[in-house]
């Protein structure tokens, strides 16, 4: 075999060599395009796609590989950011990477303890649960005010690069920070979910009687998918904080987990690209909308509340039209219609690629 | 009169029904015999209307039956008796009965159908106020058939009366069932696996092989006829 | 033991609302084995349909039925155009369409009937009575309200266990292939169980909405609390709901009023995971333990 054939053969076998280039190579756009091209209004959106894209990965995992409908994401972003927050004010010159961490472990411990309270629990009744702690959790920043602010909330002085790199500037080096921690992240999922770990987080999903009788610890399945979506979401809420460089309830309420859901399912539950793309929808659509409000001259609370009312209809419309493509499984709503007719010719389905029998 | 007309039933690719047809005259009952997955049960819930077929036609005194929601063949006359009786546990037997006749107008002639039926199984009126889930195999399937009686039907469909119950009841009830049929002049689509106490009651017979009808023949010839009875029925 | 007797009160009148939110969640999970998320929701679009008319010069009793009569039209809509595909589709499917419905929901409000938080009327005196020298802490909006909510519940009890409407209901809940086969259109129940869960729904945030004001949210709350309640419940049992939605109102009514309000969610949350983990089915619910 010649040397050439030999590297693609080795590439092919080798998923975490293929996806570390991948994610190497994403890296080093992105770091060029922040360099040279981006302004520091872009950056600072881009660092808010990577924030909510981490955060967006980390439900799609839960929610479309695994099953389990979570409305409470958004919570656990909270979690993330009040620990680096309540950190940051008692030292404000602790490292970025300390408060990362932080939050990191605090949101996967919550994630692990939310994870063996629901272990028992499936579709309503967590996605009840879930809604409970997502309406709950905000009012104890409030309640504990003199420990975490108050509805004031806690300012976040924004990260600055340091004295070495005169140069880069504040939103760049932001920008790199998360872009950095989303391709880290988007790595790691990428080699779970094609890991024997992702095939189980399925298996589960898609029938849990058999995979009990194929050995699976479903219970500690269920809890290790929390625990994944939980750090993705504390990661993803350390640096919420610095972004939006106020903690505070207000930036944390049912809207963001229901919003949070709604992308991921737009983008395809289940599908790391569809993290993406749902990460793009949540920044980017308010801006659009109420740049295309202004214009049609549309008072404030409806432009407010055009994003919101899209993600109902899209939900509703998705659901009524691809009713198939929803339940778990990589399928964005791009591919949902592909997957419609590809699904009615097809006689006999094969495991993990189109839509899952009774959940 | 139930005419079945060229049946075909087929779920995903396997095939339930191949081109089944049969008839049943008024004021006579039609025995529909096969070993498990002949396709009996199949061919009472396409009547029924909960599966529907992939060709063919079921017309009710001319009345084309395929293609309606299960409501609307109740109305027109058809009376189920699901296999394993179908009887709602959680609601009394007095419910159940009257649950039968609801979607008629005429209330009066309703309250004399619950009667009759109380007067056709009197075990049922001792226990009209229980729950249903407190009945005994047999009385369940007394109320089953009395419920589906309540409603006045024009043909009736018996899926599998016998599972669960003792031979001397079944007689009985068998019994009570036939005189009824011809007071009323139904047409009884009877489906067992039972043979041998069907072709008592019986006036024709069906025999169902792997979806396609095998043989049809007079109940009694079918019942005395040792050769024949043995290589379709086994016994 | 004042504070006791005020909190007491004051948690089985909020008791009473999320009994209703809860009684109309269990009617609907029993007829179609769906949690709707949007019951908060749609009552609250309800209310402002009320605040609408009052505001155009209607009294509040008219506004008051206009309110349930619109939930009943909410209802019966959502569930025959919205519902009715998803309720033979996997479970996740119910859930996303419902949340889509009260994204909606919560988002077009605003945009009808602004932004801005508004107050809701009451037909009676909230003040508590005075007898003579002693003080009640009860007021007649409160005794309206519970009485309202016992009115409501009773009118359905009658309904379902002595209507052969209530009758073909249950069946159709109960089994709905048998159903069918003895001619009870099953779709019509449906859908008729839905207007009513939702006329509850309309009930419950009208009574709320003098305490809580009136914005696109409110109800999330009292959603949750019915929700737990509920669960408590059993999820398959009517007086289960409105015992453990009563029983959600005191604790949170309690752990409010001693600890501080802004936890009483949080205790709701302790509840329902406590109940959750030990008694999955829920306290009244007798078929054993059932994957939930």
């Amino acid at each position: 075999m010649s040397g050439r054939g030999a590297a693609a053969a080795f590439l092919r076998r080798s998923t975490l060599v293929r996806h570390g280039l991948f994610f190497l190579a994403v890296a080093a756009i992105l770091w060029a395009l922040t360099w040279f091209v981006f302004d520091p209004f872009t950056n600072n959106n881009v660092a808010g796609v990577a924030i909510y894209a981490i955060a967006a990965a980390g439900l799609t995992v839960l929610t479309g590989l695994n099953g389990q409908v979570s409305l409470g994401h958004g919570a656990l972003m909270m979690i993330g950011a009040y620990t680096t927050s309540v950190l940051l004010q008692w030292h404000p010159d602790l490292p970025m990477i300390l408060m990362l961490l932080a939050s990191i472990a605090t949101t996967g411990v919550a994630g692990a303890i939310i994870g063996i309270a629901g272990a028992r629990l499936r579709g309503p009744y967590l996605a009840g649960a879930t809604l409970s702690l997502a309406v709950a959790l905000p009012q104890v920043p409030t309640h504990f005010a003199s420990l975490f602010g108050g509805n004031q909330g806690i300012s976040v002085p924004p990260a600055a690069p340091p004295d070495a790199l005169t140069s880069v500037t504040p939103e760049q080096w932001f920008a790199w920070i998360c872009i950095l921690a989303a391709v880290i992240t988007f790595f790691l999922l990428a080699n779970l979910v094609s890991s024997t770990t992702g095939r189980r987080l399925q298996m589960v999903r898609d029938n849990e009687v058999a995979a009990r009788l194929a050995g699976v610890n479903v219970a500690r399945t269920q809890v290790l998918a929390f625990v994944i979506s939980a750090v993705c979401a504390g990661l993803s809420g350390s640096l919420f904080a610095y972004w939006i460089s106020l903690t505070s309830p207000s930036g944390f309420t049912l809207t963001l987990s229901l919003s949070l859901l709604t992308v991921v399912v737009i983008g395809g539950l289940g599908s790391l690209t569809g993290a993406v793309i749902g990460s793009f929808i949540i920044v980017y659509l308010p801006a659009w909308t109420s740049g295309f409000a202004s214009s049609a001259n549309l008072p404030s609370n409806v432009a407010n509340n055009v994003p919101l009312a899209i993600y109902g209809i899209v939900l509703i419309v998705a659901i009524l039209l691809f009713p198939r493509g929803i339940a778990g499984g990589a399928a964005s709503i791009t591919r949902l219609a592909t997957n419609t007719f590809r699904s009615r010719r097809q006689t006999s389905t094969l495991p993990g690629t189109t839509a899952p029998p009774q959940q | 009169m139930l005419e079945i007309s060229d049946l075909t039933v087929a779920y995903g690719g396997v095939i339930a029904l191949d081109r089944v047809s049969l008839s049943v005259p008024e004021g006579s009952i039609t025995a529909v015999l096969g070993a498990n997955g002949a396709g009996k049960t199949t061919l009472v819930r396409t009547v029924s209307g909960l599966v529907t077929p992939r060709e063919g036609s079921v017309r009710l005194e001319g009345a084309e039956l395929v293609g309606r929601t299960p409501e609307a063949i109740a109305r027109l006359g058809v009376g189920h008796v699901p296999e394993g009786h179908g009887i709602i546990s959680e609601l009394t037997v007095d419910e159940n009965l009257r649950l039968g006749g609801l979607w008629r107008r005429d209330r009066a002639d309703q309250r004399v159908a619950i009667e009759e039926a109380y007067e056709l199984f009197p075990p049922l009126l001792a226990r009209c106020a229980m729950p249903a889930a407190n009945l005994s195999g047999g009385e369940r399937q007394m109320l089953s058939i009395g419920r589906a009686l309540v409603a006045r039907p024009v043909a009736l469909l018996l899926d599998e009366p016998s599972l669960g119950l003792a031979t001397a009841l079944l007689a009985q009830i068998m019994e009570r069932l036939s005189g009824l049929v011809a007071e009323r002049r139904l047409s009884v689509l009877l489906i067992e696996q039972n043979a041998r106490s069907a072709l008592s009651v019986a006036d024709q017979a069906v025999v169902l092989s792997l979806g396609r009808v095998a043989l049809r023949d007079r109940a009694d010839r079918l019942a005395s006829d040792d050769a024949l009875r043995h290589a379709y029925l086994g016994f | 033991m004042r504070l006791f007797a005020i909190y007491t009160v004051a948690g089985v009148v909020n008791g009473m609302v999320y009994a209703a939110v809860a009684l109309a969640l269990v009617m609907i999970w029993r007829a179609t084995r769906i949690i709707n998320y949007a019951q908060g929701a749609m009552g609250m679009f309800t209310t402002y349909i009320a605040l609408v008319v009052i505001q155009h010069g209607v009294g509040y009793w008219a506004a008051f039925a206009i309110a349930l009569a619109a939930g009943l039209v909410l209802g019966a809509v959502t569930e025959r155009v919205l519902i009715r595909p998803v309720e033979s589709q996997p479970p996740l499917n119910a859930v996303i369409l419902s949340l889509g419905v009260l994204i909606l929901l919560e988002a077009v409000a605003p945009m009808l009937f602004g932004g801005q938080t508004q107050s809701f009327p009451a037909p009676f005196s909230r003040i508590d009575i005075a007898a003579g020298s002693t003080q009640l802490y009860i007021s007649p909006f409160d005794l309206f309200s519970i009485g309202a909510v016992l009115v409501a519940m009773l009118v359905l009890f009658v309904v379902f266990q002595r209507t052969s409407l209530g009758l073909r209901m249950r069946a159709a809940a109960f089994n709905p292939e048998i159903s069918r086969i003895l001619g009870i259109r099953v779709g019509r129940m449906l859908t008729i169980g839905w207007a009513l869960a939702a006329l509850l729904g309309a009930l419950a945030a009208i009574l709320a909405a003098p305490a809580i004001f009136l914005y696109s949210n409110n109800m999330d709350e009292v959603l949750v609390f019915g929700f737990t309640g509920a669960i408590i419940g059993g999820l398959e049992s009517p007086v289960g709901a409105v015992v453990g939605a009563l029983g959600v109102g005191l604790a949170l009514s309690y752990v409010s009023g001693y600890v501080g309000s802004d936890l009483a969610p949080l205790g709701g949350l302790v509840m329902l995971i406590a109940v959750l983990m030990v008694r999955p089915q829920g306290l009244f619910s007798f078929r054993g333990h059932r994957q939930v």
